[in-house]
């Protein structure tokens, strides 16, 4: 039981805190959104980091690091409120690897850690939810090839993205497939979302796609765990940084001539966020250290982990803008920006009452850490 | 970073677990985990129990004849002693008073009162709070002025938990009334069969004795019952006050509780209502949350590498769990929850229960946990702590 950090984790944060100070300002965030809520040369600058290829083993040409290096690399991340969909290429990384046969990986994973493909998840679907066991999307094989044919929602940076990793159902079993953005694929609209990332709806019209699994749920899975870590780890930093700014803020903002810190009903506001950030850091730590757990441990543990962080997103980002006043409440400062992006988290790979059901319907006799 | 503890502690955790299992008398752990009443007998049974082996003062280093276990292994022993079902060991003595004495008694006091306090023999009170000190504690009245080798001690302490037992109190009173108020006090041990002591029993709201008021009436207590200096009782206080630091979160008996709740809410059939069991499984992550929290100031103890700013966090968060699984208790009995009959409370009894036997005590002990976010420093207190370590 040890929650240090190695020299080699607070390097690498090092690193990726002096990227974001550089060149991941508030103001380049701005003109990102500005652009569509995506920037290729950031996703370029990430994979020269070597970030897009943390979870990519060596053989593959990536870093191999662990789920501990993820966790340091997006609470930074999550400092600069990152657009680009970082998170997918780990995503696909852990399901390529865990499941894809050997041809598929050598396809993908090179390129996946050099920048040179940025694949994403197209999952969400309208009238499925957060369901991941089915979809409407189906996938044929016709003389040895596979073709995907569906309308997936919501998918990041999808005009950008070179391939994706759809579920489709086979026979009644969903299956997963990696689908280059080639033929066969319409990816003209797309929108930015409340936080400023870029998404968009995907049509596949009998796209032709490589198959990375038949039994694809528990890959699909996996890689929505992986998600919801990496997210977890950004809320984190994002809630660090949110409270931060609110401090300096009271520190400086001065009502019935006193700085209004010095007010209880605001301190005891603030004493409230200190908890939640540090119940989502704890819980972070937990889905971190869970992530390399048998499937079933490793769901659960990451739904109670994302569970705690809805709770504690929303709290922080709502008491944030309150403390802010009416300044909390306009689109020039960074702190609506913050409140939003914490939002949006919420309803990402899977909301918060979607959790607390997995959590309420797989309950043991025992309790705690070790149960 | 890793979340498994490591070989040695694991082994350490078995050895612990086969001792408990083996020394604990089942009928004490049938009390503890079904919430009946115990007696002093009880609770100074596994004191003394736990005090033969050398673990009542587990918290005690070497060299005061303590077992000098790391802040892991004391949390192992704790965490071990709730799920089996052990009384929580009263901490006045091996807890609060002692390591006082070990850091500021002189080497006379400590061969006089450490052997008593690990044996389990002597079970002592703590004299901090007054009718109108509380919060502010600093502002304490109770009077002990020098007279040739005596202190002659006026005045009057109240909430003393467990008091009615009490052979010796330590108590902070006002020495002096010169400068800040904290600059004025001193740490004084009692002993309770003292001429001039009464104690009264306040009943509560659970109908329990739980807490008493006891007065000091020209009290004569020799001088050499001083710890350390005069004036300094506040420093001594607050050295107390940081040496409680996760223990105060009590997760260990969270777990222990929560698994209680469970087994409570599927006899009434409330586990299976979805409105229910969400709430019990929202209390889950909570509980797994503090766990972790605790764990991270372990971790942080351990190795001396961070300096976490969130011991204070602890004991907000550990309290409002204890008050919420104690709610959710009695709401999972719904009315059979309601009947008041304290007999039903004992081990044993014979009479007809209103619905089923795990209810009786249900109502009461959520009457008594609400003292839990008052006591130990009240979490508005806790929050303005909390919000000075934020904001500067």
């Amino acid at each position: 039981m040890d929650f240090d950090f190695s020299d080699e984790q607070e390097q690498l944060r090092d690193a990726v805190r002096k990227w974001v100070d550089k060149a991941y300002t508030f103001d380049d965030r701005r003109r990102i959104v500005a652009d569509g809520g995506f920037s290729p040369s950031v996703y370029q600058s990430l994979a020269e980091l070597g970030l897009t290829g943390l979870y990519v083993q060596e053989a593959y040409g990536g870093m191999d690091m662990g789920p501990v290096e993820g966790m340091v690399v997006m609470e930074e991340l999550g400092r600069g409120m990152l657009l680009e969909p970082l998170s997918h290429a780990w995503m696909a990384a852990a399901v390529l690897q865990a499941f894809a046969a050997e041809d598929l990986k050598h396809d993908w994973l090179p390129r996946i850690a050099s920048g040179e493909a940025m694949l994403v998840l197209a999952q969400q679907e309208r009238g499925n939810r957060y369901a991941l066991h089915t979809c409407r999307t189906t996938a044929v094989n016709n003389q040895g090839a596979w073709f995907v044919s569906g309308h997936k929602s919501l998918v990041p940076a999808s005009d950008h993205a070179h391939a994706f990793i759809v579920p489709a159902m086979v026979q009644g079993q969903l299956a997963l497939f990696v689908v280059p953005r080639t033929e066969g694929i319409q990816t003209r609209h797309t929108y930015v979302s409340q936080d400023g990332s870029r998404m968009g709806e995907v049509l596949f019209e009998n796209a032709p796609a490589q198959l990375l699994n038949l039994q694809g749920l528990a890959g699909l899975q996996l890689g929505v765990d992986v998600g919801i870590a990496a997210l977890c780890a950004e809320a984190v930093g994002l809630m660090e940084k949110t409270l931060s700014i609110t401090v300096e803020y009271m520190n400086t903002r001065k009502q019935f001539g006193v700085a209004i810190a010095a007010f209880q009903a605001l301190q005891h506001r603030v004493a409230d966020m200190k908890m939640e950030l540090e119940l989502g850091r704890s819980m972070s730590y937990y889905a971190t250290l869970k992530l390399n757990a048998l499937a079933d441990e490793r769901t659960l543990a990451l739904s109670r982990a994302k569970w705690q962080i809805g709770q504690s997103t929303r709290h922080v980002g709502q008491e944030a803008v309150q403390l802010h006043g009416g300044i909390g409440v306009t689109d020039e400062y960074i702190i609506s920006h913050c409140f939003k992006r914490l939002t949006q988290m919420e309803m990402t790979w899977g909301d918060s009452l979607h959790h607390l059901a997995h959590v309420s319907n797989h309950m043991q006799d025992t309790a705690g850490v070790f149960a | 970073m890793d979340l498994a503890f490591t070989p040695q502690e694991q082994a350490f955790r078995e050895e612990v677990r086969e001792w408990v299992k083996a020394h604990l008398p089942e009928a004490l752990a049938h009390k503890v985990h079904n919430a009946l009443r115990l007696t002093r007998d009880d609770m100074q049974a596994w004191a003394k129990i736990l005090g033969r082996k050398g673990w009542l003062g587990y918290g005690w280093p070497k060299a005061f004849g303590g077992p000098g276990w790391n802040a892991v292994q004391k949390h192992l022993f704790e965490e071990e002693c709730a799920l089996a079902g052990a009384p929580r060991v009263v901490p006045f003595g091996p807890v609060m008073v002692a390591p006082v004495i070990m850091a500021f008694g002189n080497a006379e006091q400590q061969q006089r009162f450490l052997p008593g306090i690990a044996s389990g023999e002597v079970w002592w009170s703590q004299g901090y709070s007054e009718p109108g000190s509380g919060s502010d504690l600093a502002s304490l009245k109770t009077r002990a002025e020098r007279v040739d080798n005596h202190y002659i001690v006026n005045g009057q302490k109240t909430w003393t938990t467990l008091g009615q037992f009490g052979e010796w109190i330590f108590c902070l009173v006002r020495t002096s009334s010169e400068g800040k108020p904290q600059t004025g006090i001193s740490f004084l041990l009692i002993d309770m069969k003292s001429p001039g002591v009464s104690v009264r029993p306040i009943r509560l709201l659970d109908g329990e004795c739980e807490v008493n008021e006891v007065w000091f009436d020209n009290v004569k207590v020799p001088a050499e019952n001083l710890i350390g200096q005069e004036n300094k009782g506040w420093d001594y206080a607050k050295y107390l006050l940081a040496h409680e630091r996760t223990n105060i979160a009590d997760v260990n008996r969270a777990k222990r509780e929560l698994e209680r709740l469970k087994r409570i809410a599927k006899a009434e059939g409330v586990f299976d209502d979805m409105r229910f069991r969400d709430e019990i499984a929202k209390l889950e992550v909570d509980v797994v949350a503090l766990e972790m929290m605790v764990l991270r100031v372990l971790s942080a103890e351990k190795s001396g590498k961070q300096s976490l700013d969130i011991a204070g966090l602890l004991k907000i968060r550990g309290s409002e769990i204890q008050q919420r699984y104690s709610e959710l208790m009695m709401l999972a009995a719904g009315p059979f929850s309601l009947p008041f009959i304290q007999e039903a409370m004992e081990a044993g009894w014979q009479g007809d229960h209103v619905g089923a036997a795990h209810c009786a005590p249900l109502a009461s002990t959520y009457f008594n946990m609400r003292k839990t976010t008052i006591y130990g420093g009240s979490n508005e207190v806790q929050r303005n702590i909390v919000a000075k370590t934020v904001l500067g």
